[in-house]
């Protein structure tokens, strides 16, 4: 009907201006809660897919006696294919664990070179599937493997497992719970913002309504300036934790000594940053509609 | 000179009925009560007609006011029928009363101007609104500016004007889009003697070029200068013939 959106944002643009103190508020409001939620996106995200690898990596890791015979090796490992709850069999020999253990912690690599004997034992590492943490058949199978003549112990990490994974899922929860709490915080600010400026125009509005101006041409522009502080924020936010991630990850992979591989950590993905451009001025927008919306 | 066909089209699409007779007002035992059974206005009905020019009077509290703020649309009658140009303002949804705003000029004691806009583009709003393209919308706002000899100022904040400029503008504003009818409340209430006539001018070469004017004023000694009909109000009611 009108063309107005260059009306709209010109409006908006001037009118942030002019309200610049609270403009900035306003967006630093939201870009708090696009950062907290970006935050425990990309916290989640790596920690989920380091539970998946290390999901991929032995569940169940069967140690075997170094006098364990061929004949209790192979019936270990047909105990162990013929259960249901198996998904994979990794044959780990005793110099495969010696050079895993070199691989893996260098630095201690040396106090190996000295022992006469490799004290490292074989083992069958033993992936298995989808069954929920406690499962009885699994529990079952660690039983019965244990008992078997040439097996030293039986590792079963999938309890720990699990409860990393409920424990990631809180945090996540967690995560998106305050991110809510702090979108809800950032669109009152938005609504408030956005009606101190609608407070410093009304005289504007009664003229504008006098000479008939349609509800959307009046109420257009304070839309589009808490959209327009939604999108800053979320920018804002993008940058912060952009930049954050690169100054934070060499200190984190230093403390983390090897078990999470954070140099790997990617940056969110192209879908995810525009879904969180787009909510925070998703967000801004319904506190400008919601401002404006006051306007008869 | 005046007259653009385009706009005038624009500005009267979403009419509710078709013009139907000669009258463009018509007022028809019009009341209006408020809290505690005060009544502003009382059972009254005027008519005006196509291209007239008529003045609305009364002394405070006549109800001058009340009747321009139910014919612009700020306030619903209590009883009795008021239509404009074909249009039953009491039937009359919010979209539709944004609508019939644009098909009326409404000219303000306290002038009404965007302050933070210039001289044109207060007066090219009013076209914005209407859609009207770009290149027209610039058209129409300089011919009006010139027609109240505000050209020179077009560029000018309302700040930095005189009183009787301000009231130029605003009726430039009334003008602009091809009312059929210019309502006006006290337009010369803040202006001395002199610039009131300039003012009344306007609004006659206004009516001269076929608007409808209806002024409300208290200012005896314009009417009579002006010499038209007059409608009187005294306490709500009207107090000689319309």
């Amino acid at each position: 009907m009108i063309g107005g959106l260059g009306y709209f944002v010109s409006e908006a643009l001037l009118s942030l201006w002019r309200g610049r103190g609270a403009t900035v508020l306003s967006v630093l409001t939201i870009a708090i809660a696009v950062f907290v939620l970006g935050l425990f996106l990309l916290v989640g995200g790596h920690a989920q897919s380091t539970v998946d690898r290390w999901s991929r990596s032995a569940e169940v890791s069967v140690y075997l006696r170094d006098e364990a015979t061929p004949d209790q090796r192979a019936a270990i490992e047909r105990a162990l294919r013929v259960d249901r709850s198996v998904s994979g069999i990794d044959v780990v020999s005793k110099d495969q664990a010696l050079k895993r253990f070199r691989k893996d912690f260098p630095e201690l690599a040396p106090a190996t070179t000295g022992a006469p004997d490799n004290p490292f034992p074989a083992s069958f590492e033993v992936r298995v599937g989808r069954a929920p943490a406690g499962d009885a058949a699994l529990e079952h199978l660690v039983s019965r493997v244990a008992a078997l003549p040439g097996v030293a112990d039986v590792r079963y990490d999938r309890r720990w497992l699990d409860r990393l994974v409920s424990l990631g899922e809180f945090v996540r929860w967690a995560g998106l719970g305050l991110a809510a709490v702090l979108f809800l915080a950032a669109a009152l600010t938005v609504t408030n913002v956005v009606r101190l400026s609608l407070h410093a125009r009304r005289d504007e509005i009664e003229i504008m309504e006098l000479v008939g101006a349609p509800m959307a041409f009046i109420r257009g522009p304070f839309v589009c300036e808490g959209m327009i502080q939604g999108g800053l924020g979320a920018i804002l936010a993008m940058i912060a934790l952009r930049a954050s991630l690169a100054l934070a990850a060499p200190r984190l992979s230093a403390m983390s000594a090897g078990l999470f591989d954070i140099g790997r950590i990617e940056f969110l993905s192209a879908a995810a940053v525009t879904c969180l451009v787009f909510g925070g001025m998703a967000v801004g927008c319904l506190g400008g509609f919601a401002a404006s919306h006051r306007v008869r | 000179m005046l007259y653009s066909p385009a706009i005038a089209r624009r500005a009267t699409e979403g009419r509710l009925a078709p013009r139907g007779s000669n009258t463009v007002i018509e007022i028809e035992g019009l009341s209006k009560r408020y809290a505690h059974d005060v009544f502003a206005l009382r059972d009254v009905t005027i008519h005006v007609e196509r291209g007239e020019f008529a003045f609305l009077t009364g002394p405070s509290g006549a109800g001058k006011t009340t009747l321009l703020r139910i014919l612009v649309g700020q306030e619903t009658p209590t009883t009795g029928r008021v239509v404009v140009d074909g249009r039953d303002l009491a039937a009359l949804k919010p979209a539709d009363v944004q609508r019939y705003r644009r098909t009326v000029g409404f000219v303000f004691q306290d002038f009404k101007l965007i302050l933070r806009k210039t001289v044109f583009e207060n007066v090219m709003f009013s076209l914005r609104i209407l859609g009207v393209p770009d290149v027209q919308q610039r058209r129409r706002t300089f011919q009006v500016l010139k027609w109240v000899g505000l050209q020179h100022r077009a560029n000018a904040y309302p700040i930095e004007l005189s009183g009787g400029e301000q009231q130029r503008v605003a009726i430039a504003r009334a003008l602009v889009n091809e009312p059929v009818l210019v309502l006006a409340d006290e337009p010369t209430g803040n202006l001395d003697p002199d610039l009131a006539l300039e003012i009344m001018d306007l609004f006659r070469k206004m009516n001269a070029g076929g608007t409808t004017v209806l002024v409300a004023t208290h200012d005896r000694d314009l009417i009579h200068h002006v010499g038209r009909r007059t409608i009187s109000l005294d306490h709500g009611c009207v107090a000689e013939p319309a």
